[in-house]
């Protein structure tokens, strides 16, 4: 039944031909790696990191350095973004684990270390063009067996390959998510003073969350910029942190598909409502309080409340709408 | 050696809970702590299992020194330890529970290697399932066993924690207080779970209030008070010594 | 160059207790009603448009639209109290989510009434203060002034009238005060008032030393956190120690190494203190 619901996405380019709808999706499917990637590391390890807009800004402009100064392929650059955003997420990982930070203060500690990125990128002139950002001018290629070496570009390639990337981090997630690593996630995230007594080691369990959590932001990030065709300081900023926090709360942070699902409208949002900025951006905030207030679970997670026998409710193991 | 512990000492700011304690454990024994609240029982498992860190002392562990060691890594090294007060999973059913405390056993069996896993469709194997089982009906957790473990009694829960501590295989387990909170019937079956185990190769380090439980089941005793060791030697003597008996339960009138 | 650098030294401090007085509306929100109120740094831009407004919209004198616009400020944090935060009570992240919506709500609102265009306030004290060695504006002085005496009165509220001690109290063991007949949601709304208005003066006397616009409060709010966390959470001088400290070690930071990266020393310095002495520097031991 799933399957068939990801199998009708790649039908949609061919009935619906609206830019805007389209549009909308891919930034849907990109927004949905970032927010899926993040829920890795809050809803199923439980801790609420702050740095994930870093990882997402960090990935995007390495990624363009490596293409324009290395003269590398998108993918190849791609793949140096997320290498380079492992680095740092080792040391501010280690730091915040090693020290045991909990919660709040791991919220914190994690938001500080991502303004201390952003500042860099944002006064590192010369190599990052400071808050003027960069335009993007070069795109990502990719090898189609009749035409050989192709640009992506418009909107129905970027669908495509959005998709594809994302069902790639929903289905490398979900296979965690399902092992022995996800009963340790788990384990850290319901209680981590009984997951060490069961020799769980759960500073590194927590490190490998951060770090692959991460490495889905950077990746997120390269496909992002290259599609908006502009990179700038922004990306970095806690505005966008809290919009992945925003839409992981509202889509439900315990499953796959809530985060996706709160991409889906926190992208769709500006569009459906067609007032002046502001009044846009009063009814953001509207929304997030009264999700938060009324509907804790999300969308997915007050849905699936709603359907499950109680005795089996809530257990991450048997989860029936991860995918 | 197996287990040693030499002049554990361990200071919460002005209270000294363990004072200058050394004691041994040999292999397969049933070894049982007495002692009233506040003798400093369940802060000696908690050094051995590494919860806290001695103020002094130190532990050898098969010609290893344990003291300072985290308690994964303690558990890791075969030693495992019960809570007083049972710590759950909350949302999980016990017998997701039990597949979580299957992680040490999954590290020693595979090592590194176990990655690979990572990216096979995971039902967990059948032997794992087996074990699972096992474990669960041996604690008598059988029909339970899809319960959430938020919704179990206090016995019940014991028997949990208990049970997630026998999927770390263990070669000394540390007990505390396992029987607080029992029935008679659910006493009957732990004393036949630790007999067992004993039986099976594991060695077990139990403290307890019930002092005639303990008194049956152990081969060797020690009494503690004020963090020291009052006495030690088999449970009955142990119990009859003119010492103990005046600090449990204070001097007969003239 | 030691003109210099206690010339910046003094510049921190009185930067440090406009922070100050934020960590201190943090820093009791915590403590008593368990979140982290991240709207204070709007309610801060409330407080600073309001008193931009009645001053040179109005024509009216300074310290009266001061009073007004902490009057009408603490009476938007009681709507937001009643509202939003009473159902947030010791829930962080709930809280964090409904503080970031009303952050959206209050400046697209302050939009909506007065447009992007940056505010300023004529000079209400014109003139300088000149120290030899250092000279200061005078409105910064009565502004740092102002700043001290209210810290001052509410630490001395807090520990010598009944409803500061038993504020205290609450915060230390709320059901032991619940029993003991604190009334315990009064309390809770009373501060979340107070915090807002002291968020509220902290933003008027900022409408007299800077522009203003929109987003003003989100850097002050991160910094008010910042040294409520440095300080330790809990403690009332230590909100405005930890502003103090906080604006000392950026104004520091920027004498010797590039300003631009004024606000990482500062959260340099945070993550320091928080990985070595996690309950902060005034807070209680490890």
């Amino acid at each position: 039944m799933k399957r068939l619901a990801w199998l009708l996405l790649f039908a949609v380019p061919l009935l619906v031909h609206d830019e805007v709808v389209l549009t909308i999706l891919v930034f849907t499917y990109i927004l949905g790696m970032l927010a899926v990637s993040f829920n890795l590391i809050f809803g199923y390890t439980g801790q609420l990191s702050m740095f994930h807009a870093a990882a997402f800004g960090v990935g995007a402009y390495v990624t363009e350095l490596a293409m324009t100064h290395l003269g590398v392929s998108f993918w190849v650059g791609m793949l140096l973004a997320a290498l380079f955003v492992e680095g740092i997420s080792l040391v501010v990982g280690s730091i915040c684990f090693r020290f045991k930070l909990r919660e709040f203060y791991f919220a914190v500690v994690t938001l500080a270390f991502s303004e201390m990125v952003r500042l860099v990128v944002l006064n590192w002139n010369s190599v990052t063009n400071g808050s003027l950002g960069i335009n993007l001018t070069t795109k990502p290629t990719i090898w189609i067996p009749t035409q050989g070496l192709i640009p992506v570009e418009g909107t129905r390639m970027w669908y495509y390959l959005s998709l594809v990337a994302l069902m790639a981090m929903v289905v490398t997630c979900t296979r965690i998510v399902h092992s022995w690593m996800g009963r340790c996630f788990a384990a850290i995230r319901l209680n981590d003073g009984l997951a060490n007594a069961l020799g769980i080691d759960v500073f590194r369990y927590q490190l490998v969350s951060f770090l692959v959590g991460n490495a889905g932001a950077a990746i997120a990030g390269a496909l992002y910029a290259y599609y908006l065709g502009y990179i700038e300081p922004g990306y970095l900023s806690i505005d966008q942190s809290l919009a992945i926090v925003a839409m992981v709360l509202l889509g439900g942070r315990a499953s796959m598909i809530g985060p996706i699902i709160g991409a889906l409208i926190l992208t769709a949002l500006p569009h459906i409502i067609n007032f002046s900025a502001e009044l846009r951006v009063m009814i953001y905030g509207l929304i997030l309080i009264l999700t938060i207030l009324v509907m804790p679970k999300g969308i997915v997670g007050t849905l699936a409340a709603l359907r499950a026998a109680p005795a089996a409710a809530g257990s991450y193991a048997k989860r029936s709408d991860v995918l | 050696m197996f287990f040693e512990a030499q002049n554990l000492t361990k200071r919460f700011g002005g209270i000294t809970a363990v004072s200058d304690l050394s004691f041994s454990i040999e292999r397969e024994e049933i070894v049982a702590i007495f002692g009233p609240n506040g003798s400093g029982k369940t802060t000696l498992l908690s050094l051995i299992a590494g919860v806290v860190r001695p103020t002094a002392g130190i532990l050898i562990w098969k010609s290893r020194r344990l003291e300072g060691r985290p308690p994964h890594e303690i558990a890791a090294a075969g030693i495992v330890k019960t809570f007083q007060n049972p710590q759950l999973f909350a949302e999980l059913s016990v017998t997701q529970h039990v597949m979580i405390a299957a992680h040490l056993r999954l590290q020693r069996q595979l090592g590194v290697r176990r990655i690979k896993t990572l990216f096979r469709a995971d039902g967990g194997s059948a032997e794992l399932a087996d074990r699972v089982d096992h474990v669960l009906r041996l604690c008598r957790l059988t029909e339970l066993r899809d319960e959430p473990a938020v919704s179990l009694s206090y016995g019940a829960e014991k028997m949990l924690g208990v049970a997630m501590a026998l999927m770390c295989e263990p070669e000394l387990l540390l007990l505390d207080e396992p029987a607080t909170g029992l029935g008679q019937e659910e006493i009957r079956n732990l004393d036949g779970v630790l007999r067992d185990l004993r039986d099976h190769g594991t060695t077990l380090c139990v403290i307890d209030h019930r002092v005639g439980f303990l008194g049956r089941l152990a081969d060797r005793a020690i009494a503690m008070h004020h963090g020291s060791k009052l006495a030690e030697g088999a449970p009955g003597d142990v119990l009859r010594d003119a010492g103990v008996v005046e600090a449990y339960l204070g001097r007969p009138h003239a | 160059m030691l003109q210099l650098v206690v010339g910046q030294l003094l510049n921190g401090v009185i930067i440090g207790t406009l922070y100050g007085i934020i960590a201190l509306g943090v820093t009791l929100t915590f403590g008593i009603t368990g979140i982290v109120n991240f709207a204070l740094g709007a309610f801060m831009a409330i407080g600073a448009y309001l008193s931009w407004f009645f001053t040179d919209m109005m024509g009216m004198a300074y310290p009266i639209s001061i009073l007004l616009a902490i009057l009408v400020t603490a009476a938007c944090g009681f709507a937001a109290d009643q509202t939003l935060f009473r159902f947030t009570r010791n829930n962080l992240i709930n809280g964090l989510i409904v503080s970031i919506g009303l952050i959206s709500v209050i400046q697209s609102a302050l939009l909506l009434v007065w447009t992007t265009t940056p505010k300023n306030m004529h000079y209400v004290l014109p003139g300088i203060l000149n120290f030899g060695w250092f000279i200061v504006p005078k409105m910064k002085m009565v502004v740092f002034g102002v700043l001290m005496a209210v810290i001052l009165m509410t630490y001395s509220a807090l520990t010598r009238t009944w409803a500061g001690r038993a504020a205290y109290a609450f915060a230390q063991a709320p059901e032991a005060a619940m029993l003991m007949g604190v009334r315990t949601r009064l309390l809770q709304t009373g501060v979340v008032v107070y915090s807002t208005a002291l968020a509220g003066l902290g933003g008027a006397l900022y409408a007299s030393l800077y522009s203003l616009e929109v987003s003003m409060g989100s850097s002050y709010i991160l910094k008010g956190v910042e040294a409520a966390i440095l300080a330790g959470i809990g403690s009332v001088m230590g909100a405005l120690a930890g502003g103090i400290v906080l604006g000392v070690a950026e104004a520091v930071g920027s004498i010797f190494l590039p300003a631009a990266y004024r606000d990482v020393y500062g959260l340099v310095f945070l993550v320091l203190i928080l990985l070595f002495r996690p309950s902060g520097l005034f807070g209680p031991g490890r």
